[in-house]
């Protein structure tokens, strides 16, 4: 496995940037949590970062959106300067807020406990962002709910509370609420850890289409065998620092890593089994 | 022994004093949750010094007794401020600022036991401050704070006995007056705490179930 190839985006993808992190540091009081993190995602890229608990991952996610406010660093998202502070602490160009809060909602977000308003309905959930944010006329936002939530799979929940759905319907609806924002990049973390065992298929399922369908995504999980599946890239992350990436062939069958190496041990080894059959697959995929 | 007349004879006196009660009830319940709303915003907002202001505000009115709040009002802020200051006038404003202070308290915990994960999904699509308070915050903390809400308004009415103090002529001042001729304390008072019964019992029984509708709606 040479390693040019292992650091290069996916090239049939298209080679527009749609998120650019630049040296992103973050401290909470003194201790540091992020220390320089670069990424950029191209459009329908899907990467997948791992990492130890407490290697930074959610604090990395909520910082694209300025759900954490970074010490230092960049970000543009879709060629709009969200954040921009030199690591002196001057802040180059500060940002209004209704600029902050126009940029972010090209961004949608995932979170594990869901988080959906629980006084709304399913489909007030998701008319919510579009017509109170975007001002969309209620019909037009409405229609657009009502499509969102069937390709979830939730054409029988829509006027249901979140009270009265599962978990993984749950979780579906939160999908959908994000993406009624027209997001350019959809950011996830650990969408499935609250999950009961049985129902973490299903929100995977709905995932996968969406990565299918050419959404640019951002995941966090600890399910590898999901990262196989759906990433383009996965990015390891140690300590605040991105230790490791490539596609998955790489960072999870042929870790280079010590740390890495011990965190997919597992997956290593039940993969050793699989390798051919992985490999095949990726090939098949890259065609 | 119970001689109802004493009652039956004087009560237009009473039902004076009942009207001016409920009158001051509903008045600086009204204020009292205006002014709380704007305290307790206050100090749920992000720059510190205002976050001092309404602390101090809330501390300094929970913690004087409301009588001495109203004889200060009536009898010692004229002199210092050189005005005149009618008892009504001192009256609302005393109640107005001490309730004022128990709803702001109600209104911070309220908002405060909303989840962060809220907050943080609003502020995802990109809601602004004032979007997410009324349109997600506000909304599931004014649920929890119904039952303490309906509480802190009953003690409310009963604390605006203290009116007659400054010689408000409320329905336990017009109890004193009418014992004062009639010299029947018993049935007069007897009839003040029976009236505070049924007006107050019913909205106790109401606030309860409030309660209970609220907790089951989480
Ligand atoms: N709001 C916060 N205040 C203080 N420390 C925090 C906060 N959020 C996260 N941390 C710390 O930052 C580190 C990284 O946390 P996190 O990003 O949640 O990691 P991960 O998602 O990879 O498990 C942890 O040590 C955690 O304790
Ligand atoms: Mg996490």
């Amino acid at each position: 496995m040479s390693t040019t190839q292992s650091n290069a985006p996916t090239p049939e993808k298209g080679k527009t940037s749609v998120l650019r992190l630049d040296r992103i540091c973050l401290k909470f009081g003194d201790k540091r949590v992020l220390n320089g993190i670069d990424l950029s995602v191209v459009e329908g890229e899907v990467v997948v970062l791992i990492g130890a608990s407490g290697s930074g991952k959610t604090s990395l996610l909520r910082c694209i959106n300025l759900l954490n406010t970074p010490t230092s660093g960049s970000i543009v998202i879709d060629d709009e300067v969200l954040f921009h502070r030199q690591a002196d602490g001057k802040n180059g160009t500060p940002i209004p807020n209704q600029e902050v809060n126009r940029i972010r909602s090209k961004t949608g977000m995932v979170f594990q406990q869901f988080n959906l308003f629980p006084h709304m309905t399913a489909l007030e959930n998701v008319m919510e962002g579009p017509v109170i944010v975007k001002k969309e006329p209620k019909e037009q936002a409405r229609q657009t709910a009502l499509k969102l939530l069937d390709l979830m799979g939730l054409a029988q929940h829509v006027e249901k509370y979140p009270r009265q759905l599962s978990g993984g319907q749950q979780q579906r609806v939160a999908i959908a609420r994000a993406m009624a924002m027209q997001p350019k990049v959809m950011l996830f973390d650990e969408p499935t850890s609250a999950l009961d065992p049985e129902l973490v298929g299903e929100v995977m399922k709905a995932m996968v289409e969406l990565a299918k369908s050419g959404m640019t995504m951002v995941i966090v999980t600890h399910e590898l065998g999901f990262a196989f599946e759906v990433a383009d890239r996965v990015v390891f992350l140690d300590q605040g620092l991105v230790a490791e990436q490539g596609p998955p062939s790489k960072v999870l069958l042929h870790p280079e890593h010590p740390r890495l190496k011990s965190f997919v041990g597992r997956f290593h080894e039940s993969a050793d089994l699989l390798r051919p059959f992985l490999e095949a697959r990726q090939a098949e995929k890259a065609c | 022994m119970f001689d109802y007349t004493v009652i039956t004879n004087n009560i237009g006196l009473l039902w004076q004093g009942l009207l001016m009660t409920l009158y001051f009830t509903v008045i600086t319940i009204g204020a009292g949750l205006v002014l709380g709303l704007f305290v307790g915003l206050i100090q749920l907002s992000t720059f510190r010094p205002l976050v001092l202001l309404g602390q101090a505000y809330v501390e300094f009115f929970r913690n004087i007794p409301l009588l001495v709040t109203l004889l200060w009002v009536y009898y010692a802020f004229p002199i210092f401020a050189g005005i005149n200051v009618t008892k009504f006038w001192a009256g609302f404003i005393g109640l107005s600022c001490y309730v004022a202070s128990f709803y702001a308290e109600i209104l911070r915990a309220g908002v405060q036991s909303v989840d962060p994960g809220q907050t943080d999904a609003a502020t995802a699509i990109g809601m602004s401050y004032g979007q997410r308070m009324r349109r997600i915050i506000l909304p599931q903390a004014f649920r929890k704070m119904i039952p303490p809400l309906a509480g802190q308004s009953i003690i409310q009415m009963k604390n605006t006995t203290l009116l007659s103090m400054i010689t408000v002529p409320d329905l336990l001042y017009q109890a004193s007056y009418i014992s004062s001729f009639t010299y029947r304390p018993m049935e007069v008072y007897t009839a003040v705490g029976v009236i505070f019964l049924i007006i107050l019992i019913p909205l106790t029984l109401l606030s309860r179930k409030l309660e209970k509708s609220g907790a089951s709606a989480k």
